[in-house]
């Protein structure tokens, strides 16, 4: 059973906040920074400038995140040196590339863009561990201990943690570049064997960002969380991950967030169930590549359910066909809804560690997808925002295009000229201690802070 | 070329990997535009093919031509490896035409062909907004 997130008002203290015609008059002051420029150095100084032009106390933080292209054009060092050119020296910034991002100018697969807010009432730390995708669990506990150290004397009491980790690089098979379908049988086995080397010696392979997120909420389990991931123009081939004026690659950077305000996290998806089911039967020692499911051949079987012909699921047709039936997986007793990421023959890649047993066959429509985002803003009505920030899967942005643009409407008509970036991932949940985790594949994450109206005195 | 705000938009196309060549044109190539540098920026690979991709490209002017006052958008085709995109400028005969690989990822230069459509259409919408004051000066000149 696939289930949505539900909406839990969250406890806030109220005596600083003072009412006008029941709106709440806020010291939170949340800007956006935005650049189209191709010119890495003129980039990070116009993404900077433009977010904290309109703020009159300098910023408690700065989240960054750009395309790859400044990789060729200038380079992130340059970028960097461009936002510092222009950031007030020791702001908290954290950040890194995504395929693309939208916020309230409109949707972009190439720029740079920024969310600084400054607010009297809130204590901030980051934090980063590197090597994420060979030890996973000693990069969060690094992060961790940063985070906690610098947060321990805090006042406030609602806490949020933001999680940014290097996507999924795809491992370059020799001779045919990084395929989504491997059509041969010694070449598959080959990809397999190669797998868990690659992983550990080059650090190219699987995210990791979901046993990342388990980790991370063990050792801070009363934090919310956003997840996001980051990525370059949908190739995985590379991506860099951006602490303060350091770039970094295959590493988590966090930002945890202590604050009086409100504030609260959700994950809404557009999938639903169909009544095509399978058992999963044989599984890599990885949790990632299914063998086997109802005790055959995973490939051949899937199609038959599908109501497939053989050979309908190449290189050039697997993105547009099976974005379309992502799959229900299990996790540790929860139902977590996941596009097959690739082919190997006869076995199928899913892009997060999942364990055996049943599962159901999805489908979504673009429509189903809009209306994700619908419900998703519906669980904030009771609050007055002051800046929100998405992580929403890549799928959602290579699927509908520049007609995301759609989304954007509706998010400006709720956030009402107040600031929101949704930037897109290829890893995404949210966790509350009140929800506990939801990781899913072409899903919108959100968390928004701001008043909750219901609780003004 | 070099001056002309629709060929810096395609240069800023052409800076896109996936994008391996960029126009705007209509039928019978009258009055096209291409980047600052003419064809030099496009991606060797393409030039191969450029022929036979021209061949085809004509004939989906002339569609466009004729279904364009319809409200048609987009029009793709796929050829040897390559897809061919047509985003039509509105209330025009002319479109934006890029060519990409097959295995492109699609919805991402969706977003960036649609931007410098739009770019396009308002550097036309402010020549043609020139010309109209610049007409109407010189018609008040004649008459004043």
């Amino acid at each position: 059973m696939v289930e949505e997130s539900v909406f839990y008002p969250q406890k806030t203290d109220t005596q600083k906040i003072e009412t006008d015609n029941m709106r709440i008059k806020s010291s939170v002051e949340a800007t956006l920074g935005f650049s189209e420029k191709w010119d890495a150095r003129e980039a990070g100084r116009e993404v900077a400038e433009s977010a904290i032009q309109n703020l009159t106390e300098p910023p408690n933080f700065f989240l960054l995140f750009s395309t790859i292209h400044y990789e060729k054009y200038g380079g992130f060092k340059n970028f960097l040196d461009g936002v510092w050119d222009v950031l007030p020296k020791g702001t908290p910034l954290i950040g890194g590339t995504v395929a693309g991002f939208m916020n309230n100018y409109g949707v972009y697969a190439q720029g740079a863009t920024a969310l600084a807010v400054s607010c009297p009432d809130m204590d901030v730390a980051i934090g980063y561990g590197k090597n994420t995708k060979r030890n996973p669990k000693e990069a969060v506990m690094h992060s961790v201990n940063m985070i906690k150290n610098d947060l321990k004397s805090s006042p406030h009491n609602n806490r949020f943690l933001f999680n940014f980790v290097s996507g999924t690089s795809v491992m370059q098979i020799p001779g045919q570049g990084n395929k989504k379908v491997v059509d041969s049988g010694f070449m598959s086995k080959f990809v397999m064997l190669a797998f868990g080397m690659s992983q550990y010696l080059f650090q190219k392979g699987f995210g990791r960002e979901d046993e990342i997120f388990e980790e991370i909420i063990k050792k801070l389990p009363k934090y919310y969380m956003l997840l996001g991931a980051s990525m370059d123009d949908y190739k995985a081939i590379k991506n860099y991950q951006f602490f303060n004026n350091n770039i970094f690659t295959n590493s988590v950077v966090n930002i945890g967030i202590s604050t009086d305000l409100n504030f609260d996290v959700c994950t809404t998806h557009g999938m639903t169930e169909t009544d095509k089911k399978f058992e999963i039967t044989k599984l890599s020692r990885n949790k990632h590549i299914i063998h086997k499911i109802n005790n055959k051949p995973a490939v051949a079987e899937l199609l038959r359910l599908l109501d497939w012909p053989e050979g309908f699921l190449t290189e050039k047709t697997m993105m547009h066909r099976i974005l379309y039936y992502p799959i229900s997986l299990r996790r540790h007793g929860r139902d977590v809804p996941a596009v097959m990421a690739g082919i190997l023959k006869e076995s199928i890649i899913t892009p997060c560690a999942l364990d055996d047993g049943e599962v159901t066959v999805l489908t979504v429509s673009g429509k189903n997808l809009i209306q994700a985002m619908s419900k998703n803003l519906d669980f904030f009505k009771e609050m007055q925002p002051e800046f929100g920030l998405f992580s929403t899967c890549i799928t959602i942005f290579e699927t509908l295009g520049y007609k995301t643009n759609i989304l954007r409407d509706e998010l400006l008509r709720y956030f009402n000229e107040k600031p929101f970036l949704m930037f897109f991932s290829p890893g995404e949940g949210t966790y509350s201690p009140a929800k506990n985790i939801t990781y899913a594949n072409m899903s919108f994450n959100t968390v928004i802070f701001g008043h909750n109206q219901n609780m003004v005195m | 070329m070099k001056d002309d705000p629709i060929a810096k938009v395609l240069d800023n196309l052409m800076k896109f990997d996936d994008i391996l060549a960029c126009m705007v044109g209509r039928r019978g190539m009258i009055d096209s535009v291409l980047p600052s540098d003419g064809t030099d920026s496009f991606k060797p690979e393409i030039m191969d093919v450029w022929d036979v991709i021209k061949r085809g490209m004509d004939n989906i002017f002339v569609t466009i031509q004729d279904i364009s006052s319809i409200g048609l958008e987009e029009i793709t085709y796929k050829i040897r490896g390559y897809e061919v995109l047509f985003y039509v400028l509105p209330d025009t005969e002319n479109a934006l035409v890029a060519i990409v690989p097959s295995l492109a990822n699609k919805g991402l230069i969706d977003v960036e062909l649609t931007r410098s459509r739009q770019r396009i259409q308002k550097i036309l919408e402010n020549e043609k907004k020139g010309e109209t004051e610049q007409a109407s000066a010189v018609s008040g000149l004649l008459h004043g």
